[in-house]
């Protein structure tokens, strides 16, 4: 599983994430339930950090995060 | 060889503990400082030599012949910006020597946006022990930041 992949899955599956936006170190996303968002998962992926606020999540992932959010937005069309 | 990194803009230096922003404050994706920077146009600079590797209107990296990368990230939240503000002096792909001009910007529009200006500069994924942040107060665009070993 890559990068891309393991990230959906922490986050609860492509049919939690209503939104995933780039920023320069972070993915900032947008999840329907953010309890079931799993921070052990996305740090084993590869994040930094994860912060929470409501259904809001950011994961801070580097300076890679434009092309990991792109490689998300494949994944999310695919569905 | 030991790398001097020199600081994007003028402005004071705060130090990552004074960014309203967790991410840059706890020093997640690196160490380095923040500099609180002078209010009106200015333009932000490479703050090492090398190949600008990402070019964000808000936010860049340099990455120098020995593969380390500096982030320079220009305010808080100005993601949001979608580039408003902000005009790009160089190309992804770039080589620029230390002190080039990146980004032409103006830090008092930003915060009378209602976001902080501050500009953070990380020493990317680089252990906290290996930066030395200058003593001074203040800083002049250029003027030596920290030294990364």
């Amino acid at each position: 599983m890559d990068k891309a992949e393991a990230i959906v899955a922490a986050l609860g599956g492509a049919e939690n994430i209503i939104e995933v936006e780039p920023c320069a170190t972070r993915l900032r996303t947008e999840v329907k339930d953010a309890t079931v968002v799993d921070e052990p998962a996305l740090k084993a992926a590869g994040a930094y950090g994860v912060l929470k606020m409501g259904t809001n999540v950011q994961v801070v992932v580097g300076t890679d995060a434009d092309t990991i959010a792109s490689d998300i937005e494949d994944l999310l069309e695919e569905e | 060889m030991t790398a001097r990194i020199v600081s994007p803009v003028a402005g004071k230096v705060v130090g990552l503990p004074g960014v309203p922003d967790p991410v840059f404050a706890e020093g997640m994706v690196g160490p380095g400082t923040a500099v609180d920077p002078d209010r009106g146009p200015g333009v932000a600079v490479a703050p090492i030599s090398g190949v600008v590797q990402k070019l964000h209107p808000h936010a860049y990296v340099i990455v120098d012949a020995e593969g380390r990368g500096v982030l320079v990230h220009l305010g808080i939240d100005t993601v949001k910006l979608d580039g408003e503000g902000f005009q790009l002096l160089t190309e992804e792909g770039a080589h620029v020597a230390a002190g080039a001009e990146i980004v032409r910007w103006d830090a008092g529009a930003i915060e009378q946006g209602g976001r902080s200006p501050v500009v953070p500069v990380i020493a990317l994924d680089a252990p906290a022990d290996r930066v030395t942040v200058t003593g001074a107060d203040y800083v002049h665009t250029a003027d030596p930041l920290f030294t990364w070993e």
